[in-house]
């Protein structure tokens, strides 16, 4: 994990602190988001701020890049109080920041979204010039990047990199990132921190978002920890744990276990697979080859965990496995019988539940009220219809119960189910799948968005399902969760499934080599670093 | 009452004295049965054209073109009252079953453009309003122009009438609300509604559960154009009983201002009929008081917009955050 070698921060006496945040309050309708924050970034620093959703980091940092103005407190820069108004402030006065999402224009050139909105951009200028700025600028920092490839075109670690590059050639002295490695492979994340490292060592700083305590540890010199919207503490990254920051984060100590193991009652893995894929090819939206040939089998009373980096075919394979994606080959056998094109109602019928990766786009519907989306899975048969007929208030009855098992409080089942905060919506989304789910439930990532105390309540409902004799696939991008509760991993790669290993024999390092497309068979000669 | 100054305020810039017009309006609206009677025969197209907009709204379709779907069952009923022979009691239902088709054959192109090719309904439904309102000009000035000459530009009149149940107020009052009332027990009260509910939520949503969110568009759409030519249907055989130019009194534009204040509730159709009546009856009474129809047109138009805005400004609530120490 130490690869990276750390810089201590240099203080010279006198120097203010680059930024300085003195008991900043944010205050939403009905919300404290941020309530008497101090916050002090040396330069020459990388300055992780870590905590839950929820936590208060992202309204911090949009006050501090004049994306919000705060109720009370003070922003002080450099050592002078400053009042941010829009981000184009911010910018002038040196604060940058690199969104989870990205801000560039798709069909641009790289060279072009550098230039976009920057006052330093030449009236005119032919393609070749621009280009050319962009070499330099690019080689002045020390970040590789193609500057007359369409954005389109990049890798997201590539994009991030021209972000960074952007908000750096308007002559940002604190760059701020927000989640910077949700979107990179563990290779890339290495790169980023090398780039971040060069960066403050020329006595700059960095602040960093994250509820990642592992790389958190490895790239940060100091650590603030948010919870509920007031700083906890600050430390010395060489003073911290994972333990101990976790426990900082939640406010109790939380293990991060195996769940592997099963109680006595738990029913085994039986033999015969209740779900099983055989050479299936399916395509995406864009009508690409998304899955090129999966095999895949699962047994009731096992967790099987789909690992690799987002976008390598996990959407469409959920997909596929319940129903709402049309195969163009090979065959789906749900309990031995092929089930050819059956639709996501069939499936259902089955028993195969289904917790999306958007919920809100389509687990859900935002707009409508908290019953109609609870009913959504069982409102074709009794007791909520009989017949033709829909009955309003046994749907009630239902979303209340639904609600209790998922222990959502929820103050009126007619208001629409998005005033429900993200963790409330995906538990009951997930209460409400694993009513079905009496032989699979497929799950894609589950704990996307949500913060460690939701993500636990997740993991002990997989476990529930499993020691009930269902079979649970499990989609997830966080290694530590897959190793934590699958019995089997499987890793995908383009489509494809690159390897199934048993997770007690394996090693990280070999599913991230899996992960960035190596064969188990054929591993590459490299220290292991990662 | 933002809205009540402005149209005071246009009142008085077109010299006439507010005050005296509006006690005048609210006499003859409410004062008398005459003019409950006219909010009641406004009533009855204003709740079908609301009811059409606001069923697709449901499905997520926007039918801009409940006017032209007004005009094609106007025009289908009529010419199965003109030309088809027999007793009002076989032909009346005949023409019915006409005006519902009229609507449904005109949304049926749109409906499938946007099942199929998703092309947008905004455009399609809007464009053949034009093409319905002109077939109805046409017919009523050319081909069907009343032979009797006993006024220009319409056909002859139809015979079979909808009876009254009410001063002038015809059967088809009720028919309406009747209908209204179906719509929304269908919606709340059956698997289908549900459906319909969902899918036209959230299409994504429908998918994830296996429902046929195509065949409800199809169906729900169809519905919508059926239910906005029955109201061209009533009002052929309800009020006017002849077809003109200009029947529709803008009663499909309007019903979309209905749909967008009942903010999907079927109660909420009616009761935004019912305001949009009053409304608009005060417009016929000021000009039966002299003033010119631009300035009723504008006084009309004023008290939408503010009505719509402050119809939206009604869902928020001030929240205040107490700070905690």
């Amino acid at each position: 994990m130490n690869a990276i070698p750390k810089t201590s921060p240099a203080r010279p006496r006198g120097t203010p602190p680059v930024v300085l945040l003195k008991g900043i309050c944010k205050y939403f309708p009905g919300v404290v988001a941020n309530q008497d924050v101090d916050l002090e970034v040396w330069a020459g620093e990388i300055h992780a701020l870590l905590g839950e959703n929820g936590a208060g980091k992202s309204t911090l940092m949009n006050i501090l890049t004049g994306i919000y103005t705060q109720d009370a407190g003070e922003i002080i820069i450099d050592g002078y109080a400053q009042s941010f108004t829009s981000p184009v402030e911010a910018i002038a006065a040196g604060i940058g920041m690199v969104h989870q999402h990205f801000k560039l224009v798709k069909a641009f050139t790289v060279a072009e979204n550098i230039h976009l909105g920057w006052s330093e951009t030449p009236a005119k200028i032919s393609p070749e010039k621009l280009e050319s700025r962009t070499a330099e600028l690019a080689a002045s920092l020390n970040l590789a990047v193609k500057p007359a490839a369409q954005v389109e075109d990049l890798s997201t670690g590539e994009q991030q990199r021209v972000e960074i590059l952007r908000v750096l050639a308007r002559q940002a002295r604190v760059l701020i990132l927000d989640e910077p490695t949700a979107v990179l492979t563990p290779a890339e994340a290495r790169e980023l921190f090398r780039a971040l490292r060069e960066f403050v060592s020329r006595g700059n700083a960095v602040i960093f978002i994250s509820h990642k305590l592992d790389e958190v540890l490895e790239i940060s010199d100091r650590i603030s920890v948010l919870r509920g919207g007031r700083k906890v503490t600050t430390e010395e990254t060489r003073n911290c744990s994972q333990k101990m920051l976790a426990k900082l984060m939640v406010g109790h100590e939380i293990v991060l276990n195996d769940l592997r193991g099963r109680g006595a009652g738990a029913v085994p893995i039986s033999a015969d697979a209740v779900l099983r894929l055989d050479e299936v090819r399916a395509l995406d939206d864009l009508g690409n080859v998304a899955l090129n040939g999966v095999s895949l089998d699962i047994r009731a009373g096992e967790i099987l965990g789909i690992a690799g980096v987002a976008g390598n075919g996990q959407k469409e394979l959920s997909q596929v496995l319940t129903g709402m994606r049309p195969i163009c080959s090979g065959n789906i056998l749900v309990n031995g019988h092929d089930v050819g094109a059956a639709n996501a109602g069939e499936f259902a019928g089955f028993g195969v539940g289904h917790i999306p990766e958007d919920r809100l786009h389509s687990g859900l519907a935002p707009a409508l009220s908290v019953t109609d989306n609870a009913v959504i899975r069982e409102y074709g048969r009794a007791p909520v219809s009989l017949g033709r007929w829909f009955r309003p208030r046994a749907a009630i009855a239902l979303a209340r119960s639904i609600a209790e098992a998922a222990a959502v409080s929820v103050p009126d089942f007619t208001m629409p189910v998005r005033n429900l905060s993200g963790g409330n919506q995906q538990r009951l989304v997930a209460r409400r799948e694993m009513r079905i789910a009496d032989k699979l439930l497929v799950a894609a990532y589950p704990s996307r968005g949500l913060d460690v105390g939701a993500i636990n309540t997740m993991m002990r409902y997989f476990v529930e399902l499993r020691d009930a004799g269902v079979g649970v696939i499990l989609i997830s991008e966080e290694l530590e969760e897959l190793l934590n509760l699958s019995d089997r991993i499987a890793v995908m790669f383009h489509g494809e499934i690159m390897g199934i290993v048993e997770t007690a024999s394996t090693g990280i390092e070999q599913i991230g080599m899996l992960m960035g497309g190596q064969r188990a068979a054929a591993p590459r000669l490299e220290p292991a670093s990662i | 009452m933002l809205a009540l100054t402005a149209a005071g305020i246009v009142l008085a810039a077109s010299g006439a004295a507010p005050l005296t017009l509006a006690s005048q309006v609210i006499k003859s609206t409410f004062g008398s049965s005459f003019g409950l009677e006219d909010v009641g025969l406004l009533l009855t197209p204003l709740i079908l054209t609301g009811l059409a907009v606001s069923i697709a709204l449901k499905i997520g379709a926007w039918n801009i073109g409940a006017e032209g779907q007004f005009y094609a069952g106007a025009f289908a009923a009529t010419g199965i009252g003109l030309f088809i022979p027999g007793p009002t009691v076989v032909i009346l239902p005949l023409m019915f079953v006409g005006g519902a088709l009229g609507g449904v054959i005109w949304i049926l192109i749109p409906t499938l453009a946007k099942a199929y090719a998703n092309v947008s309904e905004l455009i399609t439904t809007l464009l053949l309003n034009f093409v319905g309102v002109l077939l109805a000009y046409y017919v009523a000035t050319g081909p069907w122009l009343d032979p009797g000459g006993h006024a220009l530009g319409t056909t002859a009149r139809v015979r079979h009438e909808v009876p009254e149940f009410w001063g002038t107020v015809h059967w088809g009052f009720p028919l309406a609300i009747l209908l209204t009332v179906v719509v929304a027990g269908l919606l709340n009260f059956t698997r289908w509604g549900y459906e319909v509910r969902i899918a036209g939520s959230n299409p994504q949503a429908a998918k994830y559960a296996g429902m046929p969110f195509r065949r409800h568009l199809i169906t729900v759409m169809l519905l919508s154009g059926a239910i906005a030519g029955i109201a061209g249907m009533l009002e052929i055989a309800g009020t006017v009983h002849r077809l003109q130019g200009g029947i529709s009194n803008n009663f499909g534009y309007l019903g979309i201002m209905v749909a967008v204040l009942a903010r999907g509730s079927a109660l909420g159709v009616m009761a935004g009929a019912a305001l949009m009546a009053v409304i608009l009856n005060s417009g016929i009474i000021l000009q039966t008081q002299g003033l010119n129809t631009s300035t009723v047109l504008a006084i009309t138009g004023l008290i939408l917009f503010f009505t719509a805005i402050g119809d939206e400004l009604a869902h928020y609530r001030i929240v205040r955050s107490e700070p905690t120490a």
